[in-house]
């Protein structure tokens, strides 16, 4: 065994020492040239197995940074949704509250600017409730508009709250016109948050759907010319007294956040200051 | 046998290729195939020593573009001598393990140096000793002993396993 091991030394060593004594004497390129036929092949192993590992680390760092990444930029992402939504929320209460404003800077009738604070939205009884009362010269009966038009009138009269009843209730009746006919009737709402043109026969023949249809001023509740709905179908009673005309509300009832209470005198036309192209 | 060769010579430089660019400190590197030729020797044998020292420096030489056969030479007789000595020197304790190979490198180093001077190495003796080879006699005990605990470790494991 010691014999072996020191054989095997001895012949390392005239192995290195003849490679060294070629290289010496100017043959270096042959030395180096027999021995990379044997070790460049394992250099290359080498660098390949290397380049693998380190080509694995490098895909495992860059999922884990792309994870990071991921979840930041879902942060961000989320974070900037809400922003959307508040920045696109308030810009939408801007507009609205800028076509309040106008309207009620154009209308001839004192109004008191109210805020929907909540709503009663069965079939039996449609409502709203209004951050105004008592307080603010608030009575019942009053007239509530929005900029797009009719909402209805208040019924119940509370301290710093109102209880506005909408066209859509069961109970609401308001006096209406066609524009374009002159037709006279009733407006009145329906349990399935409907409203209907009420008229008679022998007034409505002429009467056609996109007809809209407008707050009469006849009782002295409601102005004269604020929209209320157009004419979404006819009802033809055959020879009955009366027929009826469904209508699409100009107001969205549901949506409204502000509105308009008419405190003063409502004994004006005021449809120039509604639109009226649909 | 083959095995542990074939693991000391591609492990080694493997871990040569890939470690010590990440390891460098101020221009100082470690020589991994040298210190695995030297803990596998110890366990392993002179002639294992040999063999793997030679074949590892003849890859570092080859790695390196410089004199053919000076790696090769040095590492082969510190594997043999460090293989041949390990049983009287109590090879297996840690202590002797990281010690030795410090003072193995160093004289490795000083090997190195003497056969280089033969081919006309420029540089001086006690600038290559105080900027190259005692560096890296420290730096090579120190990455022997993180080995040393690493392999300590993995064969308590295994015997706790078995």
């Amino acid at each position: 065994m010691k014999i072996r091991g020191l054989a095997l030394l001895g012949c390392v060593v005239l192995v290195c020492l003849v490679l060294l004594t070629l290289q010496a004497r100017g043959h270096s390129s042959q030395a180096t040239d027999a021995l990379a036929k044997v070790t460049t092949p394992i250099q290359s192993v080498l660098a390949k197995v290397n380049r693998g590992a380190f080509g694995v680390w490098a895909t495992y760092l860059d999922w884990k940074n792309v994870r990071a990444e991921n979840k930041r930029l879902r942060e961000d992402n989320r974070r900037l949704r809400v922003e959307a939504l508040q920045v696109g929320e308030t810009a939408d209460e801007n507009r609205r509250l800028r076509r309040l404003l106008a309207l009620r800077e154009q209308l001839p009738i004192a109004t008191v600017p109210g805020e929907v604070i909540a709503r009663e939205w069965g079939g039996w009884v449609r409502s709203l409730t209004v951050n105004r009362g008592r307080d603010d010269s608030i009575v019942r009966l009053t007239a509530v508009l929005s900029p797009d038009g009719l909402i209805g009138r208040v019924v119940e009269v509370r301290p710093g709250a109102s209880i506005v009843q909408v066209l859509t209730d069961p109970a609401s009746t308001v006096g209406a016109h066609v524009v374009r006919t002159r037709t006279p009737g009733i407006v009145e709402g329906e349990a399935r948050g409907t409203i209907r043109f009420k008229f008679m026969a022998r007034d409505g023949a002429g009467i056609q759907v996109g007809d809209l249809v407008v707050s009469s001023g006849q009782g002295g509740m409601f102005p004269r010319g604020v929209p209320i709905g157009r004419v979404r179908v006819i009802e033809d009673h055959g020879s009955a007294l009366f027929h009826y005309a469904v209508l699409s509300p100009s107001v969205d009832f549901a949506r409204i956040d502000e509105v308009l209470l008419l405190t003063g005198d409502t004994a004006h036309d005021v449809a120039a200051h509604f639109p009226t192209d649909g | 046998m083959r095995t542990a060769l074939a693991l000391t010579i591609f492990g080694g430089g493997l871990l040569q290729a890939s470690l010590v660019p990440a390891l460098r400190i101020a221009d100082v590197a470690p020589d991994i195939p040298l210190i695995v030729v030297v803990l596998l020797a110890l366990r392993r044998g002179p002639e294992f020593g040999c063999v793997s020292g030679f074949a590892a420096g003849v890859l570092q030489d080859m790695a390196t573009g410089g004199l053919l056969g000076v790696q090769a030479l040095t590492k082969a007789l510190v594997g043999f001598i460090i293989g041949a000595a390990g049983g009287r020197l109590r090879g297996t304790q840690p202590l002797v393990q990281v010690l030795g190979l410090v003072l193995l490198t160093f004289v490795e180093g000083l090997g190195r140096f003497t056969l280089m001077k033969l081919f006309r190495y420029p540089a001086p003796f006690g600038e290559v000793m105080t900027y190259a080879v005692l560096p890296q006699a420290l730096y090579n005990g120190f990455v022997a002993a993180a080995l040393v605990f690493a392999m300590v470790w993995t064969e308590s494991f295994r015997n706790h396993a078995s």
